[in-house]
């Protein structure tokens, strides 16, 4: 089985991180870290650079756990790119870390989160950072 | 002419509510596309230029000026927060700015480009007010062989010494003088390359050859060759600097600003040169030389100076004697022409209130710029996670208005096209766009000196050679045209510093 | 870059060459067909510098022939927002031409706000956004909010087209 995270390089997305390596740990499943970018702007601070990815590697392997990094670049947004993740691998579970919205920022932006909670077709752990 | 006064003039015209806006506007612009990937201030001013047609000259150029300063801060900023340096001038810069960004110094690294660029400026443009006048006193004493001589000097000092292909720089000036033959013969009235089309008899519209050429093709070019991978901007607070960083950087501000102003006023100096030189000396000169290539102060401060006093630089011979030695100055000298006004030594006389207006707008938009640029970097740097597809499709849609509007002419649009796709071409093969706007701006104006020329001497070739300011200036030109021979003599000794050099100068200075 | 590329890249510089040969070629033949008795006020007449121009392109054409067939390559320019690592993106360029023509076609027939609108949207579209109504709307606005500038800003009557009456 696979454990889905949605890695996004900030507190959130690191907690998140942090909680999948205890999932996959305690029920030794492949981890399948996602970082996607829509890939329209020159820049997008959400997408790991390489030396983060690096890193990530490290601590996974040093962890002894089985993991797969994707890093999409095809033009969704995140949520299709974790869901799309979850469908293809069957996964048995999707982490992903919340982020604080005001209710204006939510209506304007639309929530990746939410729409992974609502789609999703197997459980989803939500986490907050610390 | 008393310079004071004239400036002083200038100063008037330039504080009225109007034209103050403009200012506001064209430093606004000017730093947004400086930090726009695909975008530059000679694209810019190009995508106005038919805007502008309606407004009052000296507030069009009021907004210009800013645009073409702006771009230089803005510039600055993505090469320090990206490492991505879209400008050819902003190339050394990066080198030592991005190293202190990564290294948590890029507030300091920012302030000392944005002072550095406002000092550099403002001493530039000083320079300007002095020399300018001093140029064109010289210049009106000399007679159709000198212009033609100076004329020719400027072309083929642009095509061979900037770029990386001396052939490739021929051939694009050689594709722009063909353009600018295209209409009637102003002398006998003949029509030439028009093959039948009376669309083309009026010649073709140097607002369309420049959007075609500096918009649709750029737009087209970094369509095919978007970058896949997100970067990231180094996220950094207000902008502000220690005293010791104060106190390792003005040295290297006016040392950079010494070198950016002479080459930037030579006709084929540009910016890149003197960037160059300034990181080298400041490399040489530091007290701190462990720090170099791991992100020293003295590494952005001087060559940000030097980038923005050839700016400064660049506009004498543009205002002195016409002549364009940059993407963005060509451009401004495009927009001259289509105002009806002559650009040449006659400006200072015949349009003194504009052009002192000019050139104090460009002392207030460089102050603009500072307290624009130093407690707004972060938001600018925002600007940079604005979706490509917009930015792309905007640039064609303002494209293709602008150069439609000119004629209201759908044939416009196709010579757009055609254009347009010449520059894809040429950006492709490396054949440096900058020759061929020179090609065809200055192509007609030669054509003028050299009949003149011959005219007076009845169709003797000696007559090229009567004024001694025209030897001199050939002598110059036959330098250039060995050059590369001394070059390859010289090479040998240098060979670690040639890399750092952009690739094909000469054409980036227009692409942000 | 593999040997094919390179090679490929090289036959295709050919064409550049080419392209200033034919312009050469061109310049020299338009210029020929000119016909000037000679003047005395006008001694170099209108043909000379067609003559020099011609000569140029049609010697850098040959030069750069030599150089593109030894081997020598343009160097391809670079830019902030330019990866050329990959080679020419065609599915986005070729589509981004096709909404550049389809609006030189509709211009004149169906007015500014319906061409210039296609213009954006499609551009928009080639480029790569999925937000189709979202970009339809900013389109249109564009578009109206571009002919009224013009119209009332500029004194500069963009054609309305089809939806002549209504604006």
């Amino acid at each position: 089985m696979t454990i889905v995270v949605g890695y996004v390089p900030t507190p959130e997305g690191e907690a998140a991180l942090t909680q999948a390596i205890a999932e996959a740990k305690k029920s030794n499943d492949t981890l399948l870290v996602i970082n996607s970018s829509k890939g329209d702007a020159l820049v997008d601070n959400r997408y790991a650079q390489e030396p983060d990815i690096q890193s990530i590697e490290e601590r996974l392997a040093d962890q002894g756990i089985q993991h797969i990094i994707k890093q999409p670049v095809r033009g969704h947004d995140a949520a299709a790119e974790v869901l799309d993740a979850a469908d293809d691998n069957d996964a048995a579970l999707i982490v992903i870390g919340l982020r604080r919205r005001s209710p204006v920022g939510k209506l304007i932006m639309g929530s990746v989160s939410q729409r992974i909670l609502l789609e999703a077709d197997c459980p989803v752990l939500a986490v907050k950072a610390e | 002419m008393d310079v004071w006064s004239s400036l002083m003039d200038g100063f008037a015209t330039a504080l009225t509510p109007m034209n103050l806006l403009f200012a506001v506007i064209g430093v606004l612009l000017g730093t947004a596309v400086g930090v726009l990937p695909g975008l530059g201030p000679a694209m810019t001013v190009a995508l106005l230029l038919p805007v502008t047609a309606a407004l009052e000259p000296t507030s069009a150029f009021i907004m210009f000026a800013g645009i073409y300063y702006g771009g230089m801060f803005g510039g600055s900023t993505t090469s320090i927060l990206l490492n991505t340096p879209g400008e050819s001038s902003s190339v050394v810069t990066a080198i030592e700015g991005n190293k202190m960004a990564k290294a948590g110094r890029a507030a300091q690294a920012l302030a000392t480009a944005a002072i550095g660029s406002f000092i550099a400026g403002t001493i530039g443009t000083a320079l300007l007010a002095v020399f300018a006048p001093l140029v064109v006193q010289f210049a009106v004493s000399l007679g159709a062989p000198s212009y033609f001589a100076i004329m020719i000097l400027a072309l083929l000092a642009v095509t061979a010494v900037l770029g990386s292909s001396r052939l490739r720089g021929f051939a694009s000036l050689a594709l722009g003088l063909a353009i600018g033959l295209v209409g009637i013969d102003s002398v006998t009235g003949q029509r030439r390359l028009t093959f039948g089309q009376p669309l083309l008899v009026d010649g073709l519209d140097i607002v369309v050859v420049a959007v075609a050429i500096f918009a649709v093709g750029e737009a087209l070019w970094v369509a095919a060759h978007l970058r896949r991978t997100p970067l990231h901007v180094i996220p950094v607070g207000r902008p502000w600097m220690g005293k010791k960083d104060w106190a390792r950087s003005w040295k290297p501000w006016l040392r950079g600003t010494a070198f950016g102003f002479p080459f930037g006023a030579l006709p084929a100096g540009g910016a890149e040169i003197p960037t160059f030189l300034s990181y080298v000396t400041e490399k040489r000169l530091t007290k701190h030389p462990e720090e170099f290539g791991k992100g020293a102060i003295e590494g952005v401060a001087g060559p940000e100076a030097a980038n923005n006093a050839a700016a400064a630089g660049t506009l004498t011979p543009m205002l002195a004697l016409g002549l364009p030695t940059n993407a963005t100055a060509a451009v401004m000298l495009a927009a001259f022409t289509s105002y009806g006004i002559q650009p040449g030594p006659q400006l200072f006389s015949s349009q003194g209130p504009l052009v002192w207006a000019l050139i104090a707008s460009l002392f207030i938009g460089n102050f603009l710029l500072l307290l624009i640029n130093l407690p707004l970097a972060p938001v600018w740097a925002k600007l940079l996670q604005l979706p490509r597809p917009y930015l792309y499709a905007g640039i064609l849609f303002f494209a293709t208005l602008g150069a439609y509007s000119v004629n209201l002419q759908a044939f416009d649009l196709v010579i757009l096209l055609v254009l347009g796709a010449l520059g894809f071409m040429m950006r492709r093969f490396g054949l440096p766009v900058l020759p061929l706007i020179l090609g065809v701006i200055l192509g007609p104006r030669i054509e003028g000196q050299l009949r003149k020329t011959l005219q007076l001497s009845a169709g003797d070739p000696a007559g090229l050679f009567s004024e001694p300011v025209a030897i001199v200036v050939y002598i110059i030109v036959a330098i250039i045209l060995v050059w590369p021979l001394i070059f390859k003599l010289i090479r040998p000794n240098r060979p670690a510093k040639t890399p750092l050099l952009p690739a094909n100068s000469g054409a980036a200075d227009y692409s942000d | 870059m593999s040997s094919i590329a390179t090679g490929l890249k090289g036959r295709a510089e050919l064409g550049v060459a080419l392209l200033l040969g034919a312009v050469g070629v061109l310049v020299f033949l338009d210029a020929n067909g000119l016909v000037t008795p000679y003047s005395q006020s006008d001694p170099v007449g209108p043909k000379t510098v067609p003559f020099i121009v011609s000569g140029l392109l049609i010697i850098c054409a040959i030069l750069l022939a030599i150089n593109v067939l030894r081997g020598g390559k343009g160097e391809v320019e670079g830019g902030e927002d330019v990866d050329l690592a990959h080679p020419a993106d065609w599915k986005t360029v070729l589509p981004l031409a096709g909404a550049f023509i389809l609006n030189i076609l509709l211009i004149d027939w169906a007015g500014w706000v319906i061409s210039g609108t296609v213009l954006f949207w499609g551009s928009v579209l080639a480029l790569g956004s999925r937000h189709y109504i979202r970009d339809g709307l900013i389109s249109v606005a564009l578009a109206l909010l571009t002919f009224y500038g013009f119209y009332l800003g500029l004194g500069i009557a963009l054609p309305a087209g089809l939806l002549e009456g209504i604006l």
